[in-house]
């Protein structure tokens, strides 16, 4: 066999390998694309399930909102909070009712489906309403260990969603999430794992990471079907960084009131 | 360096007193270089170190001079795409009330924002020690102090302390403590902060901002921001780093450092003749030593190495000995020198550490060996010069000869003639300075002839006191004019410094009282500071009709004034009621017409300008000025130009309602009060106070009140001449023993025949105390004279250098006066040690020689 042949014979072998090589790699790629996407889209369709069971046209409750801090020293808050508009395009007043120095302090946030959410807080005693900017979302919510950014609701749309796996909570078998958000959003959080219930899809746990640090975890609680919605009425909210937690109990929980676009506005918020 | 050990050292030794006082010379130099530089690079330390800390994070500040801004800017600079954080800032500087503590910064900030900027680093843990933060915003009275304040007063979590706002006293309650670190040591831990929106209602700022702080997005560069940010806000915003503050206040107080920079050159100048006085006087002295040395074959060069030597090592010493009492004359000036800073200019900070710069110190070290090498150059040259033969003719050597001195005349003429020209060519800045140092060396060179000539026309005036006193001190004089020249010059320099000074003050002072009298004509003047230049509070304008409706008050007049930055500089802006104000004072324009002025200014039409801003800026009648606001930029023409001392960058003055339509801004920082024919200036004053007592902070000032706030402060500013005159009469004093000192060591043998032959002690101290008194006479009449000519320069640098402002020339007459009796005392005491050492020095060892 002459030089010329082999080596043409060598490269036809080796052409073939290569696409060989090149389409078994093609099929696994394909393949583990094909189960992340039907996960992606089972973790989508999960949320947005969850987040069709919990939608109402408004709400109504009383909170009562407890900080244990590191040292085991307790502070409590209430306020009573209206929510209008369903999720990502709603708007939210929380009024506070005690304790007497931070009575009438009032929040309002207009939440938005396409960006960050919009906060302006009321302050009676200067009687001044101030913006709360939007690169500021990270600080924590009046020394709570909220942020004002978990105060905004997580609309579908706003993440992109991927089943981890299977987990139980509290006795209740869940799927779990993991939610990475788009890069239209802006988070203090680079990813969440979400746990949601598979009897209600109602949500058990959330647990939000900063550069894959996990930094707080919220634990959903006493879950009741109020007016056909199932909805956590004691919710903790447990800083890992600071080791310390808050808990927000629900009380008069009211679903779908009938409440008036002009009690949104700042106008409103500074009556 | 054997030399130096077998020849310089064991003169030393025997020569102690001479060796410090020549070594003091050059501490005194060193001491006022550095104690000035320090003292003032400590207040500079002291503001860019509170602007530093504040800062935190911030890579850059939005700011409007001193105005602020509405609001809505604060949305802007938020939504500008490379823009991370930004957070609106307040500051204000409040009387805390509290002996010895003076004044308290409070940093008003948006606490939902600012921590992403600034490290609160509260004690025990984050912000669980504000109490309870909702509470802090919630409540207006919510204040965070720092621990050293808080630790010095008594004050913990929940204490409440008294503060001074816009709406009176005002108790606060301490939610928070700031460990002492990062910003709590910002104005020396004097710092507090407290809510943003409750700081614009407690200091009367309505809905503005100082300025804002921001950082930058990840992926922008700080200069991509402040390009993005200066396109968005326009040219009446300045968007700077932190560090632009520091710059700014540097360029407020350039004056200020310019008078030191000048009084640390002679002060230097006037160690360097110290020196060159006590090295002159060492080689007349050790001229039959000098002679053995050449006679046994060391070179000329090695002599004059060996001076040189000596005078480095004098150098180093007498540097570092300047350096330590430096520091010492910094840390008890840096905090008078703070005071002056904010009476002036009215940027409040503080100086309560002393910033040693090391490249000042070695820069101090350095000019004081230089200074010392230079000061004996000539010294040395003689020394090398000396000729064996003439060494041991005594006496002989102390005469100037004729050559020399037509030498010395002919040089002095040519420099003054040079000087005169350059005077006449000077619209160069160089060759007027020139000019300058021509006139100080030719008086230099003319010092000993002129002191010679002096010298001899007093000899009468002293043989007529005393007969024999007088003509032995007048011949000693006469006949060794080296001896006493280096003296002579030393004090004629100090005292033309202190005379051009207490000229440029007196000249200052005489302008500032004609412009108060025309300007400031107002029964009384509202304020809400007890300081009226600290502008941090202000009224809001609705309290104008409310003092004018006061029985017996029959005009008032709103003035707002703020520092702007206009061409790279700050100046004042002066916005009033222009119409009401040209019908209560007298101000004539040195540039322009009244009728002109008046009108068109008060039309919004025109702007008129101080002189030291149309000198320093180069602007001129007609010439359109534009100036960047933050609601557009003011392009109007120049229609006047008047004498006002309000500020040392200059003042642009223009009507209220064209400030309020390009800044957005009503609040008022002083009311001009008139009261109505009857009523009196007490019974008012009361008035006003108890119509605002329990609701808002007012200070009401009289008339007199306010013109001596304003001589006060100028007097502070020209405190600097008594530190001068300190200087002056402890050279003087030091030259004066010096010279004092050679002339006893050197008339031994004449001080020894006179005892012999019957001469009392009486008369030997005699004659030492007229010989001294005489120096410090043609000290004087010599200083008088320089400082006659040293007078003009200073008000032209003023004029063209300093603050832009023309002073008249007047001579300090009693100033002059008042020094012939300092200066002669000084002379005085400097002889009582010297007399005494040549009353009781050996006879037998007197007459050795005989």
């Amino acid at each position: 066999m002459s030089r010329r042949r082999m080596d043409r014979t060598r490269r036809t072998r080796s052409q073939g390998f290569r696409g060989l090589l090149v389409a078994a790699v093609l099929a696994l790629v394909c393949g583990a694309a094909a189960t992340v996407l039907k996960a992606a889209d089972n973790a989508r369709q999960i949320m947005e399930e969850s987040q069709k069971r919990s939608t109402a046209q408004s709400q109504r409750y009383e909170g009562l909102l407890q900080v244990f801090d590191a040292k085991g020293k307790v502070s409590d808050k209430r306020w009573t909070l209206e929510r209008l508009g369903s999720f990502g395009d709603s708007k939210m007043v929380l009024r506070f009712t005690a304790p007497a120095e931070v009575k009438a302090v009032a929040l309002l946030v207009v939440n938005h489906p396409d960006r960050a959410s919009d906060q302006w807080m009321w302050t009676p005693a200067i009687e001044r309403d101030r913006r709360i900017a939007l690169q500021d979302r990270s600080t924590r919510f009046f020394g709570t260990d909220f942020s004002f950014e978990d105060l905004e609701e997580r609309d579908v749309n706003q993440y992109e969603y991927t089943l981890v796996g299977d987990d139980t909570v509290d006795g209740a078998a869940t799927w779990k999430i993991q939610s990475v958000p788009k890069q239209a959003k802006s988070s203090q959080y680079s990813r969440s794992l979400i746990w949601v219930r598979k009897d209600n899809y109602a949500l058990a746990r959330i647990e939000n990471y900063a550069k894959d640090q996990l930094v707080r975890r919220l634990a959903y609680s006493d879950i009741q079907n109020v007016q056909g919605i199932w909805t956590a009425k004691v919710l903790e909210m447990t800083d890992v960084r600071r080791n310390s937690r808050t808990k927000l109990t629900l009380d008069k929980l009211q679903y779908n009131l009938p409440l008036k676009e002009d009690a949104f506005t700042l106008q409103a918020l500074r009556r | 360096m054997i030399l130096l050990k077998l020849i310089s050292w064991p003169y030393f030794r025997k020569h102690v007193l001479r060796t410090l006082l020549t070594t003091a010379g050059i501490v005194i130099g060193v001491a006022v270089f550095v104690g000035m530089h320090t003292a003032n690079q400590s207040v500079l330390f002291g503001f860019n170190h509170t602007v530093d800390r504040i800062a935190g994070k911030t890579q850059l500040q939005v700011t409007a001079g001193e105005t602020g801004f509405n609001e809505e800017v604060l949305e802007t600079v938020q939504s500008a795409p490379s823009v991370a954080v930004a957070v609106p800032v307040i500051e204000a500087v409040v009387d805390t009330g509290i002996k010895g503590r003076g004044s308290l910064l409070v940093l008003g900030t948006d606490m939902t924002g600012d921590r992403s900027l600034r490290d609160y680093d509260l004690e025990e843990g984050d912000e669980a020690v504000i109490d309870d933060p909702l509470v802090f915003l919630a409540q207006p009275d919510s204040i965070i102090l720092t621990r050293e304040f808080a630790e010095a007063n008594g004050f913990g979590v929940n204490s409440t302390l008294a503060l001074g706002t816009v709406l009176g006293p005002r108790q606060f309650t301490v939610r928070g403590i700031m460990k002492s670190s990062g910003l709590s040591t910002a104005f020396g831990g004097n710092l507090a902060i407290m809510d943003i929106y409750a700081a614009q209602r407690m200091f009367g700022r309505g809905r503005t901002f100082d300025r804002i702080d921001l950082s930058v997005r990840d992926g922008h560069s700080v200069a991509e921001a402040q390009q993005e940010l200066q396109r968005l806000l326009g040219p009446g915003f300045q968007v700077d780093s932190p560090a632009g503050r520091g710059r700014q206040f540097e360029a407020m107080t350039a004056a200020y450092s310019m008078m030191i920079n000048i009084s640390s050159v002679l002060a230097l100048v006037i160690g360097m003749f110290i020196i060159y006085n006590s090295f002159s006087i060492a080689v007349t002295q050790r001229r039959s030593e000098i002679g053995i040395l050449r006679a046994l074959g060391a070179s000329r060069s090695q002599i004059r190495w060996l001076f040189l030597g000596e005078s480095a090592v004098t150098g180093i010493i007498g540097s570092a000995f300047g350096l330590l009492a430096g520091l010492v004359i910094a840390r008890a000036i840096a905090a008078s020198i703070g005071t002056l800073m904010r009476d002036v200019y009215g940027v409040a900070q503080r100086a309560d550490e002393i910033a040693t710069d090391p490249r000042t110190l070695g820069l101090a070290m350095l000019i004081g060996v230089i200074t010392s090498v230079v000061a004996a150059w000539i010294p040395a040259r003689q020394a090398a010069a000396v000729d064996p033969v003439q060494a041991l003719q005594k006496g002989k050597y102390q005469v100037l000869s004729a050559g020399e001195s037509r030498l010395r005349a002919g040089v002095a003429a040519v420099l003054v003639l040079v000087a005169l020209v350059c005077l006449v060519g000077s619209g160069s800045r160089i060759v007027f300075y020139v000019g300058f140092l021509l006139v100080i060396a030719a008086a230099l060179l003319l010092g000993p002839l002129l002191a010679l000539g002096l010298a001899r026309l007093l000899r009468p005036l002293l043989r007529a006191i005393r007969p024999v006193e007088g003509s032995l001190a007048a011949d000693s004089l006469i006949q060794a004019p080296r001896r006493t020249s280096g003296s002579v010059a030393a004090v004629m320099l100090s005292l033309g410094l202190v005379v051009a000074f207490a000229g440029m003050s007196g000249a200052s002072y005489n302008s500032i009282i004609d412009w108060m009298d025309g300007a400031l004509n107002p029964d009384l003047f509202v304020s809400p500071s007890q300081d009226v230049v600290i502008r941090t509070l202000r009224f809001p304008q609705e309290m104008g009709q409310e003092i004018a409706a006061i029985p017996g008050v029959s005009r008032v007049q709103p003035v707002r004034n703020a520092r702007i930055v206009y061409r790279g500089t700050p100046v004042m802006i002066v916005a009033t009621d222009i119409q009401s104000l040209s019908q209560t004072v007298q101000r004539k324009p040195v540039v322009g017409d009244a009728e002109t002025m008046w009108r068109e200014t008060a039309a919004g039409r025109g702007l008129t300008v101080s002189d030291n801003l149309a000198e320093l800026q180069k602007i001129r009648l007609g010439d359109t000025i534009e100036i960047p606001a933050p609601h557009g930029t003011i392009r109007l023409p120049v229609v006047a130009v008047v004498v006002d001392y309000s500020d040392q960058q200059g003042t642009i003055l223009m009507d209220r309602t064209l400030f309020q339509q390009y800044w957005h801004d009503d609040s008022v920082n002083l009311f001009r009060v008139y009261l109505q024919p009857g009523a009196t200036v007490p019974d008012v004053k009361a008035r006003i106070l108890e119509h605002y007592a329990g609701e808002r902070q007012v200070f009401v000032l009289t008339n007199r009140e306010l013109k001596e706030y304003i001589l006060r402060v100028t007097d502070q500013w020209f405190s600097l001449s008594s530190v001068q005159i300190a200087v002056a009469v402890l050279v003087a004093i030091l030259g004066i023993v010096n010279t004092l000192t050679v002339s006893i060591t050197d008339r031994r043998r004449e001080l020894g025949v006179l005892k012999a032959v019957g001469g009392l002690h009486a008369q030997i101290r005699g004659t030492i105390w007229l010989e001294a008194l005489t120096i410090g006479a043609l000290g004087l009449i010599l200083g008088l004279g320089f400082g006659a000519v040293n007078l003009y320069y200073i008000l032209e640098i003023v004029h063209r250098d300093i603050a832009g402002m023309r002073l008249d020339y007047v001579f300090p007459v009693r100033v002059a006066l008042a020094l012939v009796p300092t200066m002669l005392g000084a002379a005085f005491i400097a002889a009582l040690w010297p007399a005494e050492s040549a009353v009781r020095g050996s006879l037998v060892e007197a007459l050795e020689y005989e």
